[in-house]
């Protein structure tokens, strides 16, 4: 019976030499992206499965076609390999620093998108969409926290948040929108963010 | 920028999420390096807006991992930043290499990625290398912002640096043109008066932002109307004229 137990264990270790004990959680982020700026494929890898859900998920939040989706994700992979020595661990988190190439990368495309298209303003999504989301336990968890912490902004902190973020509409469009002064739009979107920030306790 | 700066640090929110014109980034970027506060403050937000991002997870389709990690394997790596970037950035953007590199980096994926069209690369490859120059000119160290208003109607903005010898030209509210007439930009300086390019404008009047280079020292931007299929030489006066006179 040790045996076996062994066994496993020493096959997992052959398979992820890197990565240490399923209890002990994936290794951080930022440890595999200084393992990727230098060149390291299988830290890449490990990348990828942490982080390409988190990457699809909000581009197809702001751009919603699933083709483009991909192709988008897959840019911004490209990226953090490619850049993964500017990575400064000092200036953010990891998660930070992808979510941050990915949101961006999706906001251009849309945006280049609709200056194509007429500049019509389409409805963002008020809410999450629970249709396609993950269905791993770490990530409902996530999920109904953020959720939670939204629903504890005002109704215009939401929208704007919402429409920012997930629409991907510049606070001039949320503005016009809305029907809100564009001042007011600033300045929610801020503290909409400064009260995200309190509730998820992140520093 | 005096009275600029409080107003500007209002945008932290929605230069968190992205909600600003790649002008106000540029604006806001530049009072970054002379805010250690807002900086920590954008640091701390990023982490909660980043939680926005992956609260929408969804699962890749498994084959689209395969073809990313074969992709990245053959695009070379970026080395790092060096640590004092407010002098050290313009010499590792300069333009030409930038530019070349990004070439390089699409057409790597090009040539690896199933999913992505010849067209949609072209476009990529355009768009790309342009942000590489948007970015090299808003981010060097003696960029201008200079706006003036069109005489036939519009605003016009123009940010200019002379170490990129180039700039960013962007307008709005520019006149709608008969079918057979069209906006053109010229630099116009001590050398002369050079064409830099056909400027459409779409709904609104708004154009751009179209980026010049071959800036030289004394050159004025200039924008005539001319015949649609463009002039040699401007046929007409200036609408606007944007320029720094110490140059």
């Amino acid at each position: 019976m040790g045996g076996t137990e062994d066994e496993r264990r020493r096959r997992a270790s052959r398979a992820f030499p890197r990565l240490p004990a399923a209890d002990e959680g994936p290794p951080p982020l930022e440890d595999l992206l200084a393992g990727v700026a230098r060149g390291d494929e299988r830290a890449y890898e490990a990348v990828y499965d942490q982080t390409s859900g988190w990457v699809l998920g909000v581009i197809r939040k702001v751009l919603r076609d699933p083709a483009q989706s991909e192709e988008v994700m897959q840019e911004v992979l490209l990226d953090v390999w490619r850049s993964a020595a500017r990575f400064d661990p000092a200036l953010g988190s990891g998660t930070s620093w992808v979510m941050t190439m990915a949101h961006r990368r999706a906001v251009d495309r849309v945006r280049s998108e609709r200056s194509h298209a007429s500049r019509e303003l389409r409805s963002a999504s008020a809410v999450i969409d629970y249709d396609d989301v993950i269905e791993a336990v770490q990530a409902s968890l996530d999920r109904e926290r953020v959720q939670h912490c939204l629903v504890s902004l005002t109704p215009l902190q939401r929208e704007c948040v919402n429409l920012a973020y997930y629409g991907g509409y510049t606070y001039r469009e949320v503005a016009e929108l809305l029907g809100v002064p564009a001042g007011t739009v600033k300045t929610r979107m801020r503290d909409g963010l400064i009260r995200l920030r309190d509730c998820l306790g992140v520093e | 920028m005096a009275s600029g700066d409080s107003e500007l640090h209002t945008l932290v929110g929605a230069y968190v999420m992205d909600a600003v014109t790649e002008f106000e980034r540029a604006a806001f970027s530049r009072h970054l390096t002379s805010c250690p506060e807002c900086r920590a403050e954008i640091r701390e937000l990023q982490e909660a807006a980043a939680r926005l991002g992956t609260a929408a997870a969804v699962l890749p389709r498994s084959e689209l991992k395969g073809q990313t990690i074969r992709a990245a394997s053959r695009i070379s790596q970026l080395p790092p930043a060096t640590p004092a970037p407010g002098r050290t950035w313009r010499r590792l953007t300069a333009l030409p290499r930038a530019a070349l590199m990004a070439a390089a980096v699409l057409a790597a994926s090009a040539a690896v990625l199933g999913v992505v069209t010849q067209h949609t690369m072209q476009q990529l490859d355009h768009s790309q290398r342009q942000n590489h120059m948007i970015a090299a000119v808003l981010n060097a160290p003696d960029v201008v912002i200079l706006t003036a208003k069109v005489s036939t109607g519009g605003t016009a903005t123009v940010m200019m640096s002379h170490s990129e010898h180039a700039l960013v030209f962007t307008a709005h509210g520019l006149r709608a043109l008969p079918a057979a007439r069209s906006y053109e930009l010229w630099l116009m300086g001590p050398h002369g008066d050079r064409p830099a390019g056909m400027l459409t404008a779409e709904a609104g009047g708004m154009a751009g932002p179209a980026v010049v280079s071959g800036l030289t020292p004394g050159d004025m931007i200039g924008l005539t109307i001319e015949p649609v299929a463009g002039s040699r030489q401007p046929t007409s006066a200036p609408i606007v004229l944007i320029g720094h006179g110490n140059n």
